[in-house]
């Protein structure tokens, strides 16, 4: 099995009821999503993505042509037991709160009990309501439905992920943690599909694109291969010497290229999780969703399944209140999450050279946001509260990164 | 099978929570006891207690049959109007599971409220006796024609057709048939001859003989209607009627049993019952009732079809309460199979309204069928062939209904429960559990969005 997903001549119209052909929602469309890969469906509102993806799981029946999902069809229960998937919106059961719901779900996927119930807990805990699970989901806020829609689509430890827009609704910490947890999966051997029009979303984080318009596809291939602008480069110092600065304008001057010299800027979503972040450390008590970087641990675990029990057992989890001070980390399936970028950046800010890489190595191909640069940010300002809020809060700076790519 | 058992969990919380089942519940609970309380019926204990359970057993099923049309229909189309449906089939369940959990769920809340609220009815109805202070007279009554379940032996028909064709012939012999055809004459000469197989003239006597009698107490009861050719002044007539041994009845044997022979007076074109002992029935279960036309009155009597039946206890009052709910029981079966393939090809208020209909005509399903009998007299072929089947495929409520059995202490047999069971359940309720699987199956799930 080559693919995780392809399709053959999928097409989908919708006739009216004289059986007229009305739409064209998908037409001929041959898509490929090779194992281990986050894949990106954009196209903007109405260009065939949702369709797509709903003739994927079986919930509409294609007019012609083939879907196949991990080898076979979509509506197949085998195939759906290694499926995650999130609609456009999380459809939910009202009545239900959070840890019911997951248990619904979990029960359908017919886990044991017990697995189940660590799984809910860390679900719960990763996507930040464990404080609010006993109230029902009808009176959450669409963030906060959200996330439960996350949580449900990944009780299953799937294989394979299937997200429509997964971000909408979403404040921009539970956005960069989505980002982070598609990452992670990746990381693990996982396949994402992920459908979305916010452009951002995906470029952090997609290995191959492909652009839908009017149910075609217009055009595919690997992000970075897209998007590279080859014909230039960037070069990011730390604050120099406006000496050196000349010195080095007059090199290109001579190189007879044209040159730009900014200071870049934190991106907002940096910005503003470091805000978020400050009031929480402050304790400021809010009935919404409690903003973690963390990821379950279960999902982030490349054991066996009897491995995984145990650890939950044996992990203490972490009881979140919104009072709550950032010092989760203890929780030990945090540590191979978000936070360790971070502890590599502090090593390096705070001036000891020795950085570990076995992170980054697996992840510098995945994130091209990986920082290059690290200096940036003055010595002095390493005090107490930085360190806390980085080691909770960012879970890649790669931000920087961005930024300095639109400024080129 | 998990999954299953999750939807049908969910089912039920979302029945509860939703407050659909609370509605219906709460009803319940204020409108039974304000039941026993208010009927009065004849003001007679009997006729409080047949009041009631009739009341309260309609209500009960009325109530839950609506209860079942709402929340089957309610638990599909909401999952596939707000859309929950897309995340809990994409995961590990086929779609008929989906259904079958539905179904699961609102047949365990049916299961327990009708539970709950028979049980409610049979306390009270046990217990009505001492809270209206009965009297004995009242209480031997009651126990005689209410706390039983008494089987009916009914006059056995009489074949005449050999009778009927001979007249015809004769008549047509004689040339003096009407001028009608032929259908209509020899229904009319078949209608005459069963009369005259219940008439006796002045002085003559009418003998029935039943198979199988086994009483399970002391008396027995023969329940009569007389008709008569010309109306006595006071409305009365005399009748002598013997009970025993078909031996002695007819030929004047001596029996090993006793028998039963009495003369009495009884009132025209009502009902009434004769209690006489049981052990004048033999051992083989052989028994004859005989009624003679005794010379002091002055016109010939006739008994109507349903004029003349037998009736002795056969079970308790409990076991034939248990059979009745197991009746109401079938139908909400049916109802929960109806609702749920209804939801799966229109939305919720086609949904409600078809089943509605369904049901409505279900209860007057005899009236319905007869009606169509008699209207199709002329286009026969057409309908036997088409509306016919149609309407038979319709459950038949009024022919199982359970107060019919319960208010006039009719045995409601294992075999009547069973003939239920096959029809209502094993056959109607699967056909719309199987075309329901089919529709869901093959339908798309999601909406269409461009």
């Amino acid at each position: 099995m080559e693919y995780a997903i392809e399709t053959f001549s999928l097409t989908k119209i919708f006739s009216d009821w004289w059986g007229r052909t009305k739409v064209y929602a998908v037409d001929d469309l041959n898509l490929q999503v090779r194992q281990n890969e986050v894949f990106g469906l954009l196209g903007p509102n109405g260009s065939g993505k949702t369709t797509t993806m709903k003739m994927l799981l079986g919930l509409l029946h294609p007019t012609k042509g083939k879907a196949l999902i991990l080898g076979g069809d979509g509506a197949n229960p085998k195939i759906n037991s290694r499926i995650g998937f999130l609609p456009e919106e999380s459809y939910l059961y009202k009545y239900l709160n959070a840890r019911e719901t997951l248990d619904f779900y979990g029960r359908l996927f017919g886990l044991p009990a017990k697995l189940r119930k660590m799984r809910i807990e860390a679900l719960l805990d990763m996507v930040g309501l464990k404080a609010v699970a006993n109230r029902s989901v009808g009176t959450y806020s669409k963030g906060m439905a959200r996330r439960i829609g996350l949580a449900q689509a990944l009780i299953n430890d799937p294989e394979l992920l299937i997200l429509d827009e997964p971000t909408t609704g979403l404040d921009p910490i539970g956005t960069r943690q989505i980002k982070d947890l598609i990452l992670k999966l990746a990381q693990r051997g996982k396949t994402v599909l992920l459908c979305s029009h916010l452009l951002a979303d995906v470029e952090d984080v997609c290995d191959r694109i492909a652009i839908l318009y009017g149910g075609k596809i217009q055009t595919q291939g690997r992000v970075r291969e897209l998007l590279q602008q080859s014909h230039k480069i960037q070069i990011t110092t730390d604050a120099i010497s406006d000496s050196t600065l000349s010195k080095i304008e007059q090199l290109i001057k001579d190189e007879k290229a044209e040159y730009e010299v900014t200071s870049p800027m934190d991106k907002l979503e940096t910005f503003f999780i470091n805000t978020v972040a400050q009031a929480q450390r402050l304790a400021q008590p809010t009935s919404g969703a409690v903003s973690t970087t963390k990821i379950g641990g279960f999902l982030v675990q490349d054991v066996p399944l009897e491995n995984i029990l145990d650890k939950l057992v044996s992990s203490p989890v972490s009881k979140e209140t919104s009072q709550e001070a950032p010092t989760t980390e203890k929780v030990p399936v945090d540590e191979d999450s978000g936070t360790e970028p971070d502890k590599q950046l502090l090593t390096e800010l705070t001036g000891t050279a020795e950085t570990s890489q076995s992170e980054s190595d697996a992840g510098e191909e995945k994130t091209r946001t990986e920082p290059v640069e690290s200096e940036q940010v003055p010595q002095e300002t390493q005090d107490q509260v930085k360190k806390d809020i980085l080691d909770r809060l960012t879970g890649r700076p790669g931000s920087q990164n961005d930024k300095n790519r639109q400024t080129d | 099978m998990r999954g299953i058992w999750a939807v049908a969990k969910n089912t039920i919380k979302q029945a509860l929570r939703m407050k659909i089942a609370v509605v219906f519940i709460i009803l319940l609970f204020v409108l039974l006891p304000v039941l026993g309380i208010t009927t009065t019926g004849d003001d007679t204990l009997k006729g409080r207690l047949q009041t009631f359970i009739s009341y309260g057993l309609s209500l009960t099923s009325l109530l839950l049959c609506l209860l079942t049309i709402f929340v089957s229909v309610y638990t599909v189309t909401s999952d596939i109007k707000y859309r929950q449906i897309y995340t809990v089939i994409t995961k590990p369940i086929r779609r008929f599971q989906l259904l079958l959990g539905k179904l699961l769920g609102v047949m365990i809340l049916d299961i327990v409220l009708l539970v709950l609220f028979s049980a409610l009815i049979y306390t009270f109805a046990v217990y009505m006796p001492k809270i209206f202070k009965a009297t004995d007279e009242e209480l031997v009554q009651v126990n005689n024609e209410f706390y039983t379940a008494r089987a009916a032996l009914n006059i056995p028909e009489v074949d005449v057709t050999g009778e009927v064709k001979e007249r015809y012939e004769k008549l047509e012999r004689l040339k003096r048939l009407p001028d009608l055809p032929r259908e209509e004459i020899i229904a009319e000469l078949t209608k005459q001859a069963q009369l005259e197989k219940r008439a006796a003239d002045v002085g003559g006597v009418l003998i029935w003989e039943f198979d199988n009698v086994k009483p399970l107490t002391e008396s027995m009861f023969i329940k009569f209607k007389y008709d008569v050719a010309v109306n006595p002044p006071d409305m009365q007539v005399y009748g002598r009627w013997y009970a025993g041994d078909p031996q002695y009845v007819k030929y004047g044997q001596q029996p090993p049993t006793p028998f039963y022979d009495n003369i009495l007076k009884h009132s025209i074109q009502t009902f009434h019952e004769i209690e006489f002992p049981a052990d004048v029935v033999p051992e083989n279960g052989h028994l004859a009732i005989a009624f003679m036309n005794v010379s002091l009155n002055r016109t010939s009597i006739t008994f109507p079809p349903d004029g003349l039946a037998i009736l002795y206890k056969a079970d308790t009052f409990t076991a034939n309460f248990i059979r009745a709910v197991f009746l109401i029981l079938f139908r909400l079966v049916f109802l929960a199979c109806l609702g749920v393939l209804a939801s799966t090809f229109v939305s919720m208020p086609v949904a409600i309204l078809l089943c509605l209909v369904l049901f409505s005509t279900a209860t007057i399903s005899g009236f319905v069928i007869e009606s169509f009998d008699s209207l199709s007299a002329n286009m026969s072929m057409f309908y036997s062939y088409t509306i016919k089947w149609i309407i038979r495929l319709l459950p038949q409520f009024d022919k199982f209904n359970p107060t019919k059995f319960l208010v006039q202490a009719r045995l409601l047999s294992w075999s009547v429960l069973a003939q239920c069971v096959v029809f209502m359940v094993f056959i109607k309720s699967s056909i719309l559990l199987l075309l329901a699987f089919f529709i869901f199956s093959y339908r798309e799930i999601a909406k269409i969005i461009v």
